[in-house]
């Protein structure tokens, strides 16, 4: 189930990642484009083959795994930028770019890597899973790691949730509404992971399901964002409103 | 609630007691899956009803009042002035404005509505909340909620989506104490003709309005409908950002 879950965000990333591409040739969004491929190399390296390859190039104490917890921050950095200024939500936007942003952003930085020293994180382990296991102070440790690299998440997401949930509910195209409902859902499971990550063990398939939901709603939204753009076409005419309404 | 499939049934029986679910659903021009379907659930639309008659020669209204609940239709009293008046497309009020306007702005002064085009046929962009509007003593909106028990927002709601179920707008001319054609009418149910209005009900009832209603009258209707464009545009404006953005 779990090897599903990794395997199957991987290939919905890479597919939406591709049906990008054509567009970031063009030169048009490619901050998009750079979100899409932040969240494809992040999916990769949750999968347990590619993980254990990569952080034995790196000397086999897990240092990808906390490379990684920056990499799903800047994805989520980007993806807070671009999401406040398409829904133009000010507010939101001051919040992730102002000095509350920053600040949230350097105390989980500086929190993770503090408690992925603390740790003893030797021998390779997608998901830090065996480490957990393993008793004494990683044990304690782990939980704490684990949320420590989803609070900036959290914070974000918790931002985004307005905006997404007023997008939703207005009277803009049916697809823009599902996209942003798509991606309130995806903001809603990120917030869930961080209660989810001290979880007991015997729940760990519950806390992948909570973990990867949130990646695939984000990308799907954002999938499907770009795609009720696409389909509706150019039409800008302010006018055309006014023959509408009048009959 | 729509009619009851029985006594639709014996309706259809005693009005064409030779043709098949076939032949009234060819010569109406309804779907057959659609007739069946409304029969199997025991409902039939009004719509259908209406459909069916005027494809048999008969009165949509005589066939509507040999139903219970339309029963007091069968000799209905005309719409008041006011009715008739919220029946004139906003944009055949502002052309009647102006033709009453001295030469120099273009008009003929007096017998302006001799020298302008034929009202268009109701009903209008916003016929339904036009109709309330103009039956409305401020207590009204209340009064058919208590009646039937809808919510006042799902009310403003249908008005706003200018649609009303033939059984609410029954519902409302009973509160407000007039005839039902008005309604019937304004939801686009029944023709004009077939609501037994004479030809030039509409226009006599505009020419009596006085220069100073009709001018307040027609400065209501742009006001709101200045605020609906604005709405759609805003949303517009707002979908474009996110195209933009995220698209």
């Amino acid at each position: 189930m779990t090897a599903f879950l990794e395997w199957g965000t991987l290939a919905v990333c890479c597919t939406v990642l591709l049906l990008r591409v054509p567009d970031a040739v063009r030169g048009r969004n490619r901050t998009v484009f750079g979100i899409l491929l932040l969240a494809t190399l992040c999916s990769l390296l949750a999968v347990s083959g590619p993980y254990e390859a990569i952080d034995g190039v790196l000397g086999g104490w897990n240092l990808t795994h906390l490379i990684l917890r920056f990499l799903v921050f800047a994805t989520v950095l980007l993806v807070g930028l671009r999401l406040t200024r398409g829904l133009s939500a000010a507010t939101g936007y001051r919040l992730i770019a102002g000095s509350i942003g920053r600040w949230a952003l350097g105390i989980s930085c500086v929190a993770v890597t503090v408690l992925f020293l603390l740790m003893d994180t030797r021998g390779s382990s997608a998901g830090l899973a065996a480490l957990q296991g393993s008793g004494g102070r990683n044990a304690f440790l782990a939980p704490f790691y684990a949320a420590a690299g989803r609070s900036y998440p959290a914070f974000v997401s918790l931002i985004l949730m307005a905006p997404l949930l007023a997008a939703a509910r207005s009277q803009m195209p049916r697809l823009v509404r599902a996209a942003a409902l798509v991606t309130l859902l995806g903001a809603l499971a990120v917030v869930l992971s961080i209660p989810a990550s001290f979880a007991p063990p015997d729940w760990a398939l519950g806390q992948h399901v909570v973990n990867y939901s949130a990646v695939l709603a984000y990308v799907l939204g954002l999938a499907l964002f770009w795609f009720s753009g696409v389909i509706a076409g150019k039409s800008g005419n302010t006018n055309a409103t006014f023959s509408k309404i009048t009959d | 609630m729509p009619l009851p499939a029985k006594a639709f049934q014996l309706w259809l029986h005693s009005v064409a007691p030779t043709a098949s679910t076939a032949d009234i659903c060819r010569i109406s021009g309804i779907k057959r899956t659609t007739l069946a379907q409304q029969l199997v659930r025991g409902k039939v639309a009004e719509t259908t009803l209406v459909s069916i008659s005027r494809a048999l020669h008969l009165s949509p209204l005589a066939a509507l009042a040999s139903f219970d609940s339309f029963a007091d239709l069968s000799s209905p009293p005309l719409p008041t002035p006011a009715e008739l008046v919220s029946q004139i497309a906003t944009m055949d009020l502002l052309r009647a404005v102006i033709s009453r306007s001295s030469p120099a702005y273009g008009g003929y002064g007096d017998d302006g509505s001799s020298r302008t085009p034929a009202l268009s046929a109701a009903p209008h962009a916003t016929s339904v909340r036009n109709w309330v509007d103009s039956i409305d003593d401020g207590e009204l909106r209340h009064r058919v909620s208590a009646a039937t028990g809808i919510a006042p927002q799902n009310y403003s709601a249908q008005l706003t989506a200018n649609r009303m179920s033939p059984e609410l707008a029954v519902a409302t001319a009973r509160a407000a104490g007039i005839g039902f054609t008005g309604g019937l009418v304004a939801t686009g149910l029944i023709t004009e003709d077939e609501a037994g209005w004479p030809p030039g009900a509409k226009q006599a009832a505009l020419d009596a309005v006085s220069d100073g209603e009709l001018t307040a009258l027609a400065g209501e209707r742009l006001l709101s409908l200045g605020k609906t464009l604005r709405r759609q545009e805003q949303e517009q404006a707002q979908t474009q950002k996110i195209w933009e953005n995220l698209g």
